[in-house]
C-alpha cells in the first residue's frame, strides 16, 4: 500500500471515529451544565476546550498503544495476513452491530453504552467545575465508547505501521485531528452563540442517519482494506 | 396546598427501587433557568419565566400529596412549552441525551 493510500484510509477511519456521539453527547451536557450554573461564556469554552483537549490525548494515546502492541507481537517484520483478515472481520461485524444497535430505540440520543457508565459520566459533566475535570472527562468519556472506536483504530494501526517513522507520526496526528472534528464543530457552534437545544435537537433530528453512515463507513472501510490488502496478496503469490 | 402542607416526590432509580424526597421549588426553579439559559434566553427573562413555571407547577401539585418525579418533569414541561419551545425540549430530554 502507497503512503497516499494509507493515508487516506487512516483518515477514512478517523472520520468514522469522529461519527460516534458519545463525546458530543458528554460535551453538549458539559456545556449545558455550565451555562445553566451561570458561567461566563470563556469559562465554558475553557472547560470544552479542557474535555476536547482529553479526548484528544486519550485517542492517541490509544492508538499509540495499539500500534506499539502490534509492534510487539510481529516486531518490524510484515503484519500476517491472518491478522489483517481478522481486523477487516472486527469492523465489518462493528459496522453492522452499529447499524443494528448503536442508538436506544426511545427518544433522545441515548447510546448503547453501559448505564451505569452513562449515569457516571452524566453525574461527572454536573459536577465538572476546573479545565482539569474536563480534562479527565474527556479521557473517560474516549472509554466509553471503546467498543465502537476500535475497529477504526486497529485497522489505522495496521496500516500505521507499514508506513516509514516520520509518515507514522503524521498518521497519528492525522487521525487524532480528524477524529476530534465532531467536537470542533460543536465547541465552535456554541462558542459562536448557538443554543444547545437546537444542537441537540439536530441530533435527535439526525440520529437514524448518523448511525446509518457510521455503520456504513465502517463496513466499507472492512471491505476495502480487506479487498486492498489481503486480497490483492493472496492473488499476487499466486 | 394539600392539607399535611409537605409534598413528597417519589423518585425512579434503576433495578425498580424508589425513594421519595421533599419537593423543591428552588432546586425546580434553578433546573428550569438552566434549560432557559441552555436554549439561549437571556437570564432576567430566564429567572421570570423559571419562576412563573415554578408557581405553576405549585398550583398544580395543590391536591397532590405525591407525585413520580416523572409527573413533575412532565407537567413543568408542558408549561414552559408555552412559554419556549427550545428550552422545553431541553427540559424534558435531559435525561435522554446520553
Amino acid at each position: 500500500m502507497d503512503i497516499p493510500s494509507s493515508l487516506a484510509i487512516v483518515a477514512l477511519a478517523a472520520l468514522i471515529h469522529a461519527s460516534f456521539q458519545l463525546s458530543i453527547s458528554v460535551l453538549t451536557l458539559l456545556s449545558g451544565h455550565a451555562i445553566g450554573a451561570k458561567r461566563s461564556q470563556a469559562k465554558v469554552l475553557r472547560l470544552s476546550w479542557g474535555f476536547i483537549a482529553g479526548v484528544g490525548v486519550m485517542t492517541l494515546l490509544l492508538l499509540s498503544f495499539i500500534s506499539l502492541l502490534l509492534l510487539h507481537m510481529f516486531g518490524p517484520i510484515e503484519v500476517p495476513l491472518v491478522v489483517w483478515a481478522m481486523a477487516c472481520g472486527l469492523v465489518f461485524g462493528i459496522g453492522i452491530a452499529v447499524w443494528l444497535f448503536y442508538y436506544r430505540k426511545e427518544k433522545g440520543t441515548k447510546l448503547w453504552i453501559p448505564r451505569l457508565f452513562a449515569d457516571h459520566l452524566t453525574s461527572r459533566s454536573k459536577a465538572t467545575k476546573h479545565s482539569a475535570e474536563a480534562f479527565s472527562l474527556g479521557l473517560t468519556s474516549v472509554i466509553g465508547e471503546l467498543i465502537f472506536v476500535i475497529p477504526s483504530m486497529l485497522v489505522s494501526a495496521l496500516v500505521l505501521l507499514q508506513l516509514p517513522s516520520e509518515w507514522q507520526l503524521i498518521g497519528i496526528a492525522l487521525y487524532v485531528l480528524i477524529s476530534l472534528l465532531g467536537l470542533l464543530i460543536v465547541v465552535s457552534l456554541i462558542g459562536s452563540g448557538h443554543s444547545l437545544s437546537k444542537i441537540q435537537k439536530w441530533r435527535e433530528d439526525n440520529k437514524g442517519f448518523l448511525q446509518f453512515a457510521a455503520g456504513s463507513a465502517l463496513v466499507a472501510l472492512g471491505f476495502f482494506v480487506y479487498i486492498s490488502k489481503v486480497v490483492a496478496e493472496v492473488s499476487g503469490a499466486i | 396546598m394539600h392539607a399535611g402542607g409537605v409534598i413528597h416526590i417519589v423518585k425512579r432509580h434503576r433495578y425498580g427501587q424508589h425513594h421519595s424526597e421533599q419537593f423543591d421549588t428552588e432546586k425546580m426553579h434553578k433546573s428550569l433557568v438552566a434549560a432557559c439559559l441552555s436554549s439561549g434566553v437571556p437570564e432576567g427573562h430566564a429567572e421570570s419565566i423559571g419562576r412563573r413555571i415554578t408557581e405553576d407547577v405549585v398550583e398544580w401539585l395543590q391536591d397532590k400529596p405525591e407525585v413520580t418525579s416523572d409527573d413533575l418533569r412532565r407537567t413543568a414541561t408542558q408549561y414552559l412549552r408555552t412559554h419556549h419551545p427550545d428550552a422545553a425540549y431541553l427540559y424534558e430530554h435531559h435525561r435522554s441525551t446520553l
